[in-house]
């Protein structure tokens, strides 16, 4: 279990045996990126394990949201303006990945949906994953599938959540939430 | 007294429109959405709606002419239009939507050309009972209607 959890933080565990084959010492390697200081104000994750309750959580949150749909594209938009986030809208894959290229300013969440024609959300997770820079935004997915292999394929790439369509505030606050928990308690440990 | 009966008739009018079925509670979702800086939000998603569907529909009907007909690429143009009409809570609609993709996954071209001009009835009769209904609220103002309850 040990292994599987720090193979998910994508380090190394292993033990060392001594000439009589007891287990000796156990070692572990995590990587850490090192945050970079951007002008924009720093989002503090920490502040998630501490206030479980508040909305004021989501305040100054840097969400850019891909969906092809323009009806689905505004009205999860102002669903999450409501909880106090910043979004940015973009209705294609293609459009997503330049909008979180090296030299623009950093999101802190991607929600995609996963049906988009040309590059679906599979892909746009993929390729943001592929980035090896110092942004690594959470990724949630928006689908209408209630797919067990949807959800897991997700994770599979990547993703960090996923929110199913179709979009209801209570769902879409509570994944987030929980998502950005997660992401604090990786930081902080 | 006139301005009271005016709410009174408004309230109806939005009760109806769900006991009728024909709008669900995504559409009280937009409802709650709506505030003092966005007063006609709600106006202006179903006013995208009917203004980007069109395409939708359009693209479906050409694709029905086709033979023989693309099961699979039916049932995508649909899952899509299903999609933002499901965002608007518009019932009715989506009703027909799953009977048309349940007909494309049977391979049943008859069932899907049938079930797609129930579509095109329950998309254009919420139209006009929304455009009827937007209006009539904008002639009694900005009123607290949206957050009654049913």
């Amino acid at each position: 279990m040990c292994k599987k959890l720090v193979q998910m933080m994508q380090g190394k565990i292993w033990m060392s045996t001594n000439s009589q084959g007891y287990i000796q010492s156990t070692s572990l390697v995590l990587r850490f990126q090192i945050q970079q200081t951007f002008n924009r104000p720093m989002f503090d994750l920490t502040n998630f394990i501490d206030q479980p309750k508040s909305n004021s959580i989501f305040r100054g949150l840097q969400v850019i949201l891909a969906d092809d749909d323009g009806v689905n594209r505004m009205v999860t938009k102002k669903l999450l303006e409501k909880l106090g986030c910043q979004v940015t809208t973009v209705s294609s894959g293609f459009e997503c990945l330049s909008s979180l290229g090296p030299t623009m300013s950093p999101f802190h969440v991607v929600i995609l949906d996963l049906h988009m024609p040309e590059m679906d959300g599979f892909e746009v997770a993929t390729r943001i994953r592929k980035f090896r820079s110092r942004n690594r935004p959470l990724i949630i997915a928006l689908t209408a599938s209630a797919e067990e292999q949807v959800w897991e394929r997700c994770l599979q790439v990547g993703m960090n959540g996923v929110i199913r369509k179709p979009v209801l505030l209570r769902g879409l606050e509570i994944e987030l939430r929980t998502v950005l928990q997660r992401a604090g308690e990786r930081l902080s440990s | 007294m006139e301005r009271n009966q005016m709410h009174t008739q408004v309230a109806n009018t939005r009760k109806s429109l769900f006991d009728q079925g024909y709008l669900d509670d995504q559409f009280i979702q937009l409802e709650e959405l709506q505030d003092s800086s966005n007063p006609n939000f709600v106006e202006e998603v179903v006013t995208l709606y009917y203004r980007d569907s069109a395409r939708f529909l359009s693209n479906l009907d050409q694709a029905l002419e086709k033979r023989p007909l693309d099961f699979s690429k039916l049932d995508n143009l649909m899952h899509q239009f299903k999609g933002s009409s499901t965002s608007i809570g518009a019932k009715k609609v989506k009703t027909e939507c799953t009977h048309f993709r349940n007909y494309c996954s049977a391979r049943n071209a008859e069932g899907c050309k049938r079930t797609f001009q129930n579509v095109k009835k329950e998309y254009t009769t919420l139209r006009k009972k929304l455009e009827a209904y937007f209006q009539m609220s904008r002639q009694v103002g900005p009123v607290e209607t949206a957050c009654q309850a049913r």
